[in-house]
């Protein structure tokens, strides 16, 4: 026995192997026309630039596509995920070694090459897609989460996979058997299937099974490939591409500007209005269901899922997009009614009623192993209904009717945009004489200055902000609503208008550095005002205190360095600081600073956070008294057993002031912003922090 | 048909009740930092203007204003709202005509729009403004013009022949057949909150026909107009001040707290008398 020599015969026992090649020319072509029609359909989009920055786009893809770093974040499924898909690809290198080895002139297929890789490696992972493929039957039959989509397809896939790897095996076992193949001990599993085989059939019985086997191996191989195109399984190529096209800029900057000017429709409710990377996004959906799974909106019993949106639009352009995209570039020039193909339909997932309820928290979007973008097409659906449609609910009516005419969101409010600087002696822009002496704006927010129960949050802000001795002003009665609430609920227009208006203002100023304590105001003027030509230094409150802090400008150990007294605190990530800024340390470093005070962790907390209810205009909606997400979330910070909910965004504040009112039972839990924390830390009377100024 | 609405521009009512200001020398309401809206009755009538063009047909609907250039504004929503057409008398003198002045100056533009345009077989006005809330321009441009009126209309459709209105009254609501042309002021229901404008028709308003004309133009040029007090004249304004005297029951006890209590509720009302 010569290890050198080690091999073993391609096409043992099989007549007829010209049959393998005649048969694998309509595989491929079907293949092939498979994916050329989606390409075809992919292209008839609109353009969309995702083929720029390819270092960034490389690194993307090793780490999700290959890697698999999102997918693997589930455990069940990551795990069998990983198993069928690493099986998957040795047993695509093996039988590619098969076929160089005997259609080519290099036999490569021997020695120790043959017996570790080919025969033992290749047995291992033909292992694992066996088992891969078991778990995942019991997830899909036994244990059944409400996230999958049960299709017969889906089954079909399972089955087929299974039996490919099961057939795999059989005809290993019966020819090792047969052949009394002396590196046997080197497959272990297909040696397993010889060993269990031997006592109960006559190798007659094997010889005959093995022919039968191989060709139901074989046929079900290639039907299964050219399935792929057509099936959910398609994912194999989508998914990647779609991982490389993915949009870089974090989900903060995921809204595009309209051009008035030119735009035809405001807001997308024609399939053909989409870009080529919506439709891949449609196609790259492996019905996983992990977006649905982590929606806020669906998990309090709302009909919004993510997930039924992607893969009912996915049906749309399946069952009636070709017409229409084939024949135009989408904008309508099309063949006529085709053309305009509705995408809002009462009775799909893609319903007004599903639309509004999104809280663009973009948990789906960190969430989707593929990176499909979920939000920005919930945005644009929007944009469509309300600019086009004028159809809304009621209480995002009343919120847009007043940004119109008070450049606020909060009708009825009692308050001025500078009533909570009441005894602070802050500076105002408009009434100082050198503006540019003030090195930062301190931007309020419509949330900070206009609710009662934020003002402390922002009047510990400026306090914090004069100790540490920055020199900053407000805008005052200048300042207006950044615009978020408008974008959010598809309002475009006026948010243009409201951006550019800010915009003016703080180049009259000549501001550079802004800080303010709204999330939303933060990433609007972070990723969105450069849309509007206003490019500035942004920090959120904690971000700025975290640095005061840092360069010891900031002592948190005053006469209030106990101001923890011994309290838990858990911190509710914002979605617009956290999942679409990145930002998940600063709040928590100035927390540790709160002396005597433990901080505890939600379940779902940093990327994953779940949302408050507030975000995507939801905060001016009366919510069923059933399907509040707010009081879910609640529930999970109170379930912490934190004495302190600490947050960090104003509309987090109220919404999670009324939902721990609702949850907290006899337990006395407080809602307060970080900056309020902090300043109680300092522990200073309002008067000495005034002093330091 | 041709149905006209007339609107007022005035200062946001909503406005925290800290930045309403008065100025005691021009007997009017500081502008401060409260913005300009148009009065919600207002955009009840244009709402309501609308729907009846929704249900009848071929009618056109004019927004007529009286009142400063800002007021444009006023007037682009109206068109923003899908109203044909718009008008703006300017004004000159006294911020704050009184109706019987306002009433003269809608007349004469209604006037000129008919010499243009044709009869108007509707005239909506608002019930009442926000900020005066004196509710008597419609009854006086009614009689200025010489046509009928009827108060507190919620909502016009195409009758028999007329225009059938509906009408809320103390007892119920009362349906009317109205021969054009005629005036009515318009009050809310559900059914009229003013619509939000599609943006499309938003930059469309930027294109209708905004017409503007002076009080010279209607031949008005009067002082007593431009004075704009032709039937009172405001003495004094001011904000009313409340005060709270509180005082607390004291005692160590409940009992004793509510006997003092008593005691005292005694002694105002016999203060009172
Ligand atoms: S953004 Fe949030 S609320 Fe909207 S669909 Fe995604 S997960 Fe649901
Ligand atoms: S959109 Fe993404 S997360 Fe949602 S079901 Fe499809 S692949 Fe899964």
């Amino acid at each position: 026995m010569d290890p050198t020599q080690a091999t073993r015969e391609v096409f043992w026992n099989i007549q007829y192997t010209w049959l393998v090649y005649v048969l694998m020319v309509p595989t491929l072509a079907v293949f092939g026309w498979g994916f050329w029609l989606k390409i075809r359909r992919w292209r008839a989009g609109q353009p969309a630039v995702r083929f720029d920055r390819l270092g960034e786009r490389f690194q993307l893809f090793l780490r999700n596509a290959v890697g698999q770093g999102r997918t693997i974040k589930s455990r069940y499924a990551g795990l069998f995920h990983s198993l069928v898909y690493t099986g998957f690809i040795v047993l695509f290198l093996a039988t590619t070694v098969v076929a160089i080895h005997h259609d080519t002139p290099l036999h490569i297929m021997k020695g120790h090459f043959y017996l570790i890789f080919q025969s033992l490696i290749v047995d291992i992972f033909g292992l694992f897609v066996l088992v891969g493929a078991a778990l995942a039957a019991v997830r899909r039959w036994v244990s059944k989460p409400a996230k999958l989509v049960y299709t017969d397809e889906a089954s079909w896939i399972l089955v087929s996979i299974f039996v490919m790897a099961l057939t795999g095996f059989i005809v290993e076992g019966w020819r090792i058997a047969v052949t009394d193949d002396v590196w046997a001990a080197w497959s272990p599993v297909g040696n397993l299937f010889a060993r269990a085989s031997d006592p109960l059939m006559s190798d007659a019985a094997m010889q005959t099974g093995h022919v039968v086997i191989w060709w139901f191996h074989l046929l079900v191989a290639f039907g299964f490939i050219a399935w792929v195109p057509f099936s959910k399984m398609s994912h194999v190529f989508t998914a990647p591409l779609n991982i490389f096209t993915a949009n870089l800029d974090g989900y903060g900057g995921s809204l595009k500007a309209i051009d008035f000017e030119t735009a035809e429709r405001f807001g997308i409710n024609h399939l053909g209005d989409f870009t080529w990377k919506d439709l891949l996004d449609f196609d790259a959906c492996t019905e996983c269901g992990r977006c649905t799974d982590v929606c806020p909106a669906n998990t309090v019993g709302k009909s919004l899922s993510p997930r039924d949106i992607i893969l009912d639009l996915q049906a749309l352009m399946h069952e009636r997009g070709d017409s229409v995209l084939a024949n135009g570039n989408g904008n309508g020039s099309g063949n006529g009614d085709a053309a305009l193909l509705p995408i809002i339909d009462q009775k799909t997932a893609v319903s007004p009623e599903a639309l509004f309820s999104c809280t663009t928290c973009a948990a789906c979007m960190e969430a989707c192993p593929v990176h499909i973008e979920q939000l920005p097409k919930i945005v644009d659906a929007r944009r469509y209904l309300v600019m086009e449609e004028a159809e809304f609910p009621e209480g995002m009516m009343d919120m847009m009717n007043s940004l119109e005419s008070r450049q606020h969101p909060f009708a009825g409010t009692q308050f001025s945009r500078v009533d909570w600087t009441e005894g602070l002696d802050i500076d105002v822009m408009a009434d100082m004489d050198d503006p540019a002496e003030a090195e930062v704006l301190m931007w309020v927010g419509c949330g900070g200055a206009l609710v009662e129960r934020n003002r402390n949050t922002v009047r510990a802000t400026a306090k914090l902000l004069k100790k540490a001795g920055v020199k900053f002003a407000i805008l005052g009665r200048e300042e207006s609503c950044s615009g978020d609430p408008a974008r959010r609920v598809g309002n475009e227009f006026l948010f243009e208008m409201l951006a550019k208006g800010n915009v003016e203002t703080l180049d009259r100023y000549g501001v550079r550095k802004v800080v303010t304590s709204c999330p939303h105001c933060f990433n609007s003027f972070r990723n969105e005002y450069p849309q509007f030509g206003g490019s500035y230094e942004v920090y959120h409150h904690t971000q700025f205190l975290d640095q005061l802090v840092g360069s010891g400008k900031l002592p948190a150990n005053g006469p209030g360095a106990q101001a923890g007294n011994g309290e838990t605190i858990t911190f509710h990530d914002p979605c617009y600081l956290g999942r679409h800024n990145g930002e998940y340390d600063a709040p928590r470093n100035l927390l540790a600073q709160v002396g005597g005070a433990r901080q505890v962790e939600m379940h779902r907390s940093r990327n994953t956070s779940f949302c408050c209810g507030g975000g995507g205009g939801m905060a001016f909606v009366d919510e069923p008294p059933d399907q509040r997400v707010n009081q879910e979330r609640a529930q999970e910070a109170v379930d912490t057993g934190a004495d302190v909910v600490a947050v960090g965004c104003p509309f987090c504040a109220t919404m999670l002031d009324d939902g721990v009112n609702a949850r907290r039972g006899e337990r006395d839990v407080k809602v307060k912003d970080v900056a309020e924390l902090l300043w109680d830390a300092v522990g200073e009377t309002e008067e000495t922090g005034e002093a330091a100024s | 048909m041709r149905v006209l609405v007339c609107l007022k521009q005035i200062l946001d009512p909503d406005v925290p009740a800290r930045d309403f200001e008065i100025d005691p020398a021009a007997k009017a309401a500081k502008r401060g930092g409260a913005n300009l809206v148009t009065n919600i009755f207002c955009e009840n009538a244009i709402e309501t203007a609308l729907q009846f063009r929704e249900a009848a047909g071929d009618v056109k609907v004019t927004a007529l204003c009286y009142g400063e250039s800002s007021a444009e504004d006023c007037l682009r929503k109206a068109m923003a709202m899908t109203v044909d057409e718009a008008c703006l008398v300017e004004r000159e003198g006294n911020t704050n005509p009184d109706a019987a002045a306002v009433g003269q100056v809608l007349a004469a533009a209604i006037s000129r729009l008919e010499q243009d345009g044709g009869p108007f077989d509707a005239v909506l006005v608002g019930r009442e403004s926000g900020d005066w809330g004196t509710g008597q321009t419609g009854g006086v441009l009614a009689e200025e013009l010489g046509r009928p009126a009827l108060g507190f209309v919620e909502s016009l459709s195409p009758g028999n022949g007329g225009i059938t209105l509906r009408r809320q009254t103390d007892v119920g609501i009362e349906v009317a057949e109205a021969e054009p042309p005629f005036v009515v002021t318009i009050t809310n229901n559900e059914d009229n909150v003013p619509r939000i404008p599609k943006t499309r028709d938003v930059m469309m308003s930027y294109r209708k026909p905004l017409q503007k004309v002076s009080l010279a133009d209607l031949g008005l040029d009067g002082d007593e107009i431009r004075n704009g007090f032709s039937s009172f004249e405001v003495e004094e304004i001011f904000v009313p001040t409340d005060e709270v005297d509180c005082e607390l029951a004291e005692g160590d006890t409940l009992d004793e707290r509510v006997d003092q209590l008593a005691r005292k509720i005694h002694e105002v009302v016999a203060s009172i008398g």
